[in-house]
């Protein structure tokens, strides 16, 4: 899978948006500043994974990509188990850094993952004009190259390369970080191409 | 990224669909709902690792080490060219964990893979030296090829198996 410039272009464009959307409901649940990347674009070859998703435990949020589309493809939320911890103790007013992740860290990982791929799809749907809905969330806390391993298996059948989209988002106090992960399906690229293009093309 | 937290800097460090037969040390990092097939030969310190994605290639040639069905296979046929006799060979199975958790069953595609390489490995008369499947946990893998063969198993909890 090659992606032209104007196809690179359109899509970390129409990324920027969606995680600008996820970065700001984000900051108004935390009540602090958010910063985020320009986001990356890259197609990578599936037996080269291991050199952009790590081995280090994450909460590792899943949505499947549906609605207005073609079967779409997936939408990660990544987050560092410190993370958790400390949007967990944010969000309860507890201050214990030092534990092991609990159910109230699940619930808190799927909670966030939810609001800001809502909000991701959402700005990304209403510029295309169509619907993008999240399927409701899985999650995994554990290796971050594992879990990733299982969404690309539902990908990957047919061929051996992954369109990877990816912006990060930091937070310095709370210190937090957290990653985006689009994983399109060619279909919903090739629907998503189409639409890009007629809104860029010029009115006559 | 720190993906050789084993120190072995001659590893060889297989991605997802990648296989190799050879006598220097392999592995993979990351093992969710994949497979790690090990394929080991004591006589003649050789050894193969398949990373397997899917149960089955259904027609698909070009990445081998993706399927078990063809993955199987061409370890076998490669460590056979080798000079490997099939009753010489013992097997490793590693990986085929479901990660998520409330999640329709579609991205646990683990029990499957296990299901598929145990399937095949027993028609193929491959005998079956080591398990470690299933469950919820990621796992790395870390394999030296010599003489009995060396196995670390490292999970996603911290723990760590050595087997010899």
């Amino acid at each position: 899978m090659e992606l032209d410039p104007f196809q690179a272009d359109a899509l970390r464009e129409l990324g920027n948006i969606g995680a600008a959307h996820a970065a700001t409901s984000l900051s108004q649940m935390l009540m602090s500043p958010i910063e985020m990347t320009v986001p990356e674009v890259q197609a990578v070859d599936i037996a080269d994974m291991h050199n952009y998703i790590g081995n280090e435990i994450a909460a590792i949020v899943v949505f499947q990509i549906q609605g207005e589309v073609a079967d779409g493809g997936y939408i990660v939320v990544s987050m560092p188990r410190e993370t958790i911890v400390r949007l967990t103790n944010q969000m309860l007013g507890t201050t214990d850094a030092d534990r092991e992740i609990n159910e109230m860290d699940q619930s808190a990982a799927i909670e966030i993952g939810n609001i800001m791929i809502s909000a991701f799809l959402d700005a990304t749907a209403e510029l295309l004009e169509i619907i993008m809905l999240p399927s409701p969330p899985a999650l995994a806390i554990d290796m971050a190259h594992a879990a990733f391993e299982s969404i690309i298996a539902q990908m990957a059948g047919d061929v051996n390369d992954i369109l990877i989209f990816n912006t990060e988002l930091t937070s310095e106090a709370p210190p937090i970080y957290g990653s985006i992960y689009m994983l399109p399906k060619p279909e919903l690229m090739q629907q998503l191409f189409t639409m890009l293009e007629d809104l860029m093309t010029p009115l006559t | 990224m720190d993906n050789n937290f084993f120190g072995e800097e001659k590893a060889v460090i297989l991605g997802l669909g990648e296989l190799r037969v050879g006598t220097c040390p392999m592995g993979t990092i990351g093992l969710g709902s994949c497979i790690a097939l090990i394929l080991h030969d004591q006589r003649q310190s050789l050894g193969g690792l398949a990373h397997i994605m899917l149960p089955e290639s259904r027609g698909n040639t070009d990445r081998p080490g993706k399927f078990a069905d063809t993955a199987t296979s061409a370890l076998l046929l490669e460590m056979e060219r080798l000079g490997s006799t099939r009753s010489a060979i013992t097997a490793n199975v590693i990986g085929g964990a479901s990660m998520f958790e409330y999640s329709a069953n579609s991205l646990n595609i683990g029990e499957r893979n296990t299901a598929a390489v145990r399937g095949l490995l027993n028609d193929l008369g491959v005998r079956i030296a080591h398990e470690e499947t299933g469950g919820k946990v990621g796992r790395s893998v870390y394999y030296w090829p010599e003489k009995k063969g060396r196995l670390i198993i490292k999970r996603a909890d911290g723990t760590c198996t050595k087997l010899l």
